[in-house]
């Protein structure tokens, strides 16, 4: 087996791609999750598994910054292992929610057209008899001559 | 009443149940602006998690905690930056003015998500690790913050109005701009003020 001596720059700069890496899949699952959250879908379960993601991107950071640039590398890389998966998961969710969506709104459009209809009809008839019953007492209280 | 008067009333009536049962279609057309102001709050609470006896006399090696508190009430979930920063008397503070954060290196970080309404809370120990005095000023060399160990070599003088080397443990608050894709100043900070004579 060979082993190759990886300079501590060398290091450093796997550990820093790693985490840019790591932030840009965070940024991309937390605007899946916004996208999800805002088609109505329920993101409790993916807040959860993003904060995950967010306490592994400190712990690379803070562990970039004390110069432990191999658990740097380590945690970035399963913060962007996690955040894929939430890119996918937030996808899903939010086609399902828009789907629910179109399905609750013919519903509500349904309710509303027989509402609508009821009360237009039990206007107009309601009308039509008051209207009659109007004029036949209007029509009893005229003065006769006798 | 005359008969005009019956038929304004039956219109205007009639018209309001036709807006009533037309309305959750149209619930789906028109959206309602949220109402209220949209905010973030931080706060800082003491060892018993209460706003009171707060870590101010410690010494080196000893270990102090908190509880470092956010709250979200923007309208929709955050994702959040806390700063653990760490400085003297004199060297900068956020600009609250200008929305600026300190220009000081962050000592510690937490990155969390809050739906909205939500709190997030979470203990911070910190402890000072390295303290030198040297005449009439003190250097802090490092400190600790949830068991991991930061470098900071900040030096204090002695304040001799309030008779101490006074130093500033302090937290501030950032939130990631979607649109910008990048984290920016939450225009909050907290801090508790450290004296290190003992």
């Amino acid at each position: 087996m060979l082993m190759f001596p990886v300079s501590a720059a060398g290091n450093q700069e796997v550990a820093a791609s790693r985490i840019s890496e790591a932030e840009w899949w965070m940024a991309q699952a937390y605007e899946a999750v916004l996208d999800a959250e805002s088609a109505d879908a329920d993101v409790s379960g993916l807040l959860v598994r993003l904060n995950d993601a967010a306490e592994l991107l400190s712990e690379a950071r803070m562990a970039f910054d004390g110069g432990d640039f191999d658990e740097a590398a380590g945690f970035a890389e399963s913060m962007s292992e996690v955040g894929y998966e939430i890119v996918d998961e937030a996808e899903l969710l939010e086609i399902e929610a828009a789907k629910a969506r179109v399905h609750s709104s013919w519903g509500f459009l349904a309710i509303s057209v027989l509402g609508v209809s009821v009360v237009v009809v039990a206007s107009v008839l309601g009308y039509s008899f008051f209207k009659r019953r109007y004029y036949r007492r209007l029509s009893k209280m005229k003065p006769r001559v006798e | 009443m005359k008969f005009q008067d019956y038929r304004t009333v039956f219109q205007v009536s009639s018209l309001a149940l036709v807006l009533l049962a037309a309305s959750p279609a149209l619930s789906l057309i028109v959206s309602f602006p949220r109402s209220g102001e949209s905010f973030s709050e931080l706060w800082l609470l003491g060892p018993n998690h209460m706003a009171e006896n707060f870590p101010f006399n410690v010494q080196a090696g000893e270990e102090n905690s908190l509880f470092l508190g956010v709250g979200n009430q923007l309208g929709n979930s955050a994702y959040y930056l806390v700063y653990v920063k760490f400085r003297n008397q004199t060297q900068p503070l956020p600009n609250s003015n200008s929305s600026e954060p300190s220009s000081l290196p962050s000592i510690h970080e937490f990155q969390f998500l809050l739906e909205d309404g939500d709190v997030w809370e979470t203990p911070v120990t910190f402890e000072i690790l390295d303290a030198l005095v040297h005449g009439d000023s003190m250097v802090v060399e490092s400190v600790s913050v949830n068991d991991r160990v930061f470098q900071v070599d900040c030096s204090s003088t002695w304040d001799s109005e309030n008779k101490g080397f006074y130093f500033q443990l302090f937290f501030e608050l950032w939130v990631y701009n979607s649109e910008r894709s990048t984290f920016e100043f939450h225009d909050r900070f907290v801090g508790i003020w450290l004296n290190m004579t003992g």
